[in-house]
């Protein structure tokens, strides 16, 4: 597959390690140390560490369970499968307004949790568990052959578990809380709308350098600092070592018990999104539609659906490439994840320097898009690809087929649900990013998250109703298109 | 890849009748007016957003050698002095420069041009202090009482923010400002990121808990002209004229242009009747125009008097350090006394 690691080098060099190395020039000079003297960054940067490593944690204790209990066919199902995901695509101001909401200073629960750490994790499991559900799920189905040998043989099912099916697991688990991290130790938006600027993670420190004070050498100090830090956690992951598993089916269950208690669960947990899809006021979503103070949502929603599939259409083969051409090279593997590693806003800086010619073209903006979606889609395939039988493989080979006929008639079919799961979180990676304010944006390619911000821009009732009828939209239709690439995952096996 | 190519040729080449302006994400105009300009013109705006005022000037700053727009828009007078110093900008005696506000000229070189101006000030919900007693001297804000009810942006990510941070230094002066942001952090006033979320999740007239907010002199106006016939009189007031902080946006042409006559044409249509008289209701800010009529709405948005004025040059030395002082004190919690000794 080395077709495959190069098509993925060419790509990042191009979009993301040449803008970068333009910014990183720029910031060789004397604030390089002044920045990292200061003690002010480093209580930065450990928040940023704890908010990660404690999201990571407190996710994976969760999701844990949750992907066992998914692995069984109860009605809904799929239902709250494409919930889980939601949070996922939604703009912060948006969350940061249903959480307060509901655990505001005048929420309706009646605990004033602003400010306050616990509201901070509370938003980071919010957003990621989806994500943690989705990588260890492909995994957790295929344990069944081991844990009922296990238990052939005599253990418990606890025992079974402990001994067969964690390490089992552990890959996927390590695979899931990395991402978490990464997602948490660089956010952005949550921290600071949720917990105010006394919990800025050091990102916030460096788009504030960046972008508006121009401080190159002190933004390039603490992006090496993140770049590094983000680096070890893939390298420590990158030691753990995937065991082949046969795949394997939806069990049987009690259906509506389970049905109910998950009910619940969910229920529960984003509650924010209730009360965000409560609110959703046709009247607005209506005046919306033909806005004349304000992008019209139907030119938004069109834009942020033609965006979306042409991005994918991008990040969909750099993906597949990544994933074959990582399955047995660690380098590559690390390479490839380092787009998760660098603040978006450098990146976007980068381009304004390495290709002026090119301001406000699609090109830019999808290459900026994809480059975020394609480490997903990667990162929930790999786990079933590597799970797979090399005798398949070798049949397939023996039998005449070329490496790569075999790698797409013979392997892709069968990682066909992993594919589709990392394509369903690619999609709302993209659906919900904001970071069309990477690159310089142009109006009249307002996405449905811009036509948001635009509005919560300007004081007024008949706007701020607007914003919130445009988020309830949003999320109902991630949801919808999540829902369709997830049905075909229970069938097959 | 073959289109990818032609698309680089096409953008080589360039477009000849093409003007790009870059613009604050604020920037709106009326559709018709823009099509009008094109159809007279001949020319093909593209408008290209950058971020806040702050944002996309740096952007045009580091693009200094290639720029990526033709036409700036939106850069303001706390700004001023970086774009006139980073030499980002070409002179323009435009024709209609005679038929604006002299004293909003304040670039006598001519590169930035005033557009429209207005300020930044203090917002009250009228519903919440109907029968509480309003803060009476802008000092009473950093009682504990006022201060628990007050929500401000953090001035190194928000524009009115920063605009709020200076009004209190030009107020209280350099040693005195950081005294009062210190008795401020401790009655509890609460930061917020940028705008959007100081007023539409904390402040109390979209269901926060903080009935004082920083925004502009004109949001009340916004808020009856934005309530579909619900407001007849604005839910919200302006507090302390004194403590308002004024504001200029400015057009300029960007050095390395490539199409200078389409890049004058754009300035001369910034500045000219229509779009003067447009800006109030799309932009809530006020025509530097002298003969362009306000609309109806703006009989709520009183221009106020006896605001705060900053030199150019002096907001242009000293930002940096205001909001790095300003973070130290109200962040990071340190005393005031020792910001000022490390200042040596």
């Amino acid at each position: 597959m080395a077709y495959g690691g190069l098509l993925v080098f060419l790509f990042l060099g191009l979009a993301l390690f040449y803008p970068l190395g333009r910014i990183l020039a720029l910031g060789v000079g004397e604030g390089f140390a002044r920045a990292l003297t200061n003690p002010y960054y480093w209580e930065r940067y450990l928040w940023s560490l704890e908010y990660g490593v404690l999201s990571a944690l407190l996710t994976l204790i969760l999701a844990l369970p949750l992907a066992f209990s998914f692995r069984r066919r109860f009605p809904l199902r799929e239902v709250f499968l494409a919930l889980s995901t939601l949070p996922f695509v939604l703009p912060t101001p948006v969350v940061a307004l249903g959480f307060l909401a509901l655990l505001g200073p005048r929420g309706l629960l009646g605990v004033d949790l602003y400010g306050t750490k616990a509201l901070l994790f509370l938003a980071a499991v919010f957003y990621n568990l989806g994500l943690a559900l989705r990588i260890l799920l492909p995994v957790a189905l295929n344990l069944e052959g081991p844990l009922q040998a296990a238990r052939v043989l005599g253990a418990t099912p606890f025992r079974a578990f402990l001994r067969v099916g964690f390490p089992l697991i552990l890959p996927a688990l390590g695979s899931a809380g990395l991402l978490v991290f990464i997602y948490a130790f660089s956010a952005f938006g949550v921290p600071l709308l949720l917990g105010g600027p006394r919990y800025a993670t050091l990102e916030v420190e460096v788009y504030t350098l960046l972008a508006y004070r121009l401080a190159f050498p002190e933004a390039s100090a603490l992006m090496l600092l993140e770049i590094l830090t983000l680096a070890l956690a893939v390298a420590l992951y990158l030691c753990l070592k995937p065991y082949p598993l046969p795949p394997g089916g939806l069990l049987p269950a009690p259906p509506w018990a389970y049905a109910l208690g998950l009910g619940v669960f969910f229920l529960l947990l984003f509650a924010p999104l209730w009360g965000l899809l409560l609110r959703l006021d046709l009247g607005a979503l209506a005046s919306a539609w033909a806005s004349e103070d304000f992008t019209p949502l139907s030119l938004a929603l069109g834009n942020s659906l033609r965006f979306t599939f042409l991005a994918l259409l991008l990040a969909l083969p750099l993906g597949v490439a990544y994933a074959a051409a990582a399955r047995r090279n660690p380098l590559m593997d690390l390479l490839g994840l380092f787009p998760l590693m660098v603040s978006p806003v450098a990146v976007g800086l980068g381009y304004l320097l390495a290709y002026p010619q090119l301001r406000g073209s699609l090109l830019l903006l999808l290459a900026a898009y994809a480059l975020l979606a394609y480490p997903l889609l990667a990162r929930a395939l790999l786990p079933a690809l590597r799970s797979l039988s090399p005798s398949l493989l070798e049949a397939a080979r023996v039998l005449g087929a070329t490496p790569l006929r075999a790698f797409f008639r013979v392997e892709i079919p069968l990682v066909l649900p992993a594919l589709q799961s990392g394509l369903a979180l690619a999609l709302a990676a993209i659906l919900g990013e904001f970071g069309a304010s990477l690159v310089l944006w142009r109006p009249e390619w307002t996405t449905l998250t811009l036509a948001i911000y635009e509005r919560l821009g300007r004081p007024g009732e008949a706007p701020f109703r607007e914003a919130l009828a445009i988020a309830a939209l949003l999320a109902l239709l991630s949801g919808v298109i999540f829902y369709l690439l997830d049905r075909g995952r229970g069938r097959v096996g | 890849m073959l289109r990818l190519w032609s698309l680089l040729v096409l953008l080589a080449l360039g477009f000849a009748q093409e003007v790009t302006v870059l613009t604050h994400s604020s920037f709106s105009l009326d559709k018709g007016l823009i099509a009008r300009f094109e159809r007279e013109t001949g020319l093909k705006l593209r408008f290209l957003k950058g971020g806040d005022a702050g944002e996309t000037l740096n952007r045009a700053i580091l693009t200094k050698g290639a720029p990526i727009a033709d036409v700036i828009y939106g850069l303001d007078n706390t700004f001023l002095s970086r774009a006139l110093e980073a030499d980002i900008l070409l002179p323009y005696r435009s024709p209609e420069i005679r038929n604006l506000k002299a004293t909003l000229l304040l670039d006598p070189t001519l590169r930035a041009l005033p557009v429209d101006y207005g300020w930044v000030s203090l917002n009250y919900h009228r519903a919440y202090f109907k029968d509480r007693p309003l803060p009476k001297v802008p000092d009473d804000l950093a009682r504990p009482e006022y201060a628990r009810l007050l929500v401000v942006q953090n001035p190194a990510t928000s524009s009115p923010g920063l605009a709020f941070l200076m009004t209190t230094v030009a107020r209280f002066g350099e040693d005195g400002y950081l005294d009062f942001w210190a008795r401020l952090r401790d009655g509890g006033v609460r930061v917020a990121k940028g705008w959007s979320e100081a007023y539409y999740t904390h402040f109390t007239l979209y269901k926060g808990d903080r009935p004082l907010v920083v925004s502009y002199t004109t949001s009340p106006a916004a808020e009856v002209y934005y309530s579909e016939g619900k407001y007849q009189e604005p839910p919200t007031g302006n507090l302390f004229p004194e403590l308002a902080f004024f504001q200029v946006e400015f057009v300029g042409i960007l050095k390395g242009t490539k199409n200078l006559e389409g890049a004058r044409k754009v300035v001369d249509w910034f500045l000219s009747k229509p779009v003067q008289e447009n800006i109030p209701t799309e932009m809530w800010m006020y025509p530097a125009r002298r003969e362009a009529r306000l609309p109806e709405v703006f009989r709520f948005a009183p221009e106020p008097l006896g605001s705060v004025r900053l030199d150019p040059k002096a907001m242009a030395q000293n930002r940096e350090r205001w909001i790095e002082e300003w973070t130290k004190v109200v962040l990071q919690g340190q005393s005031p006394e020792a910001v000022r000794r490390s200042r040596r």
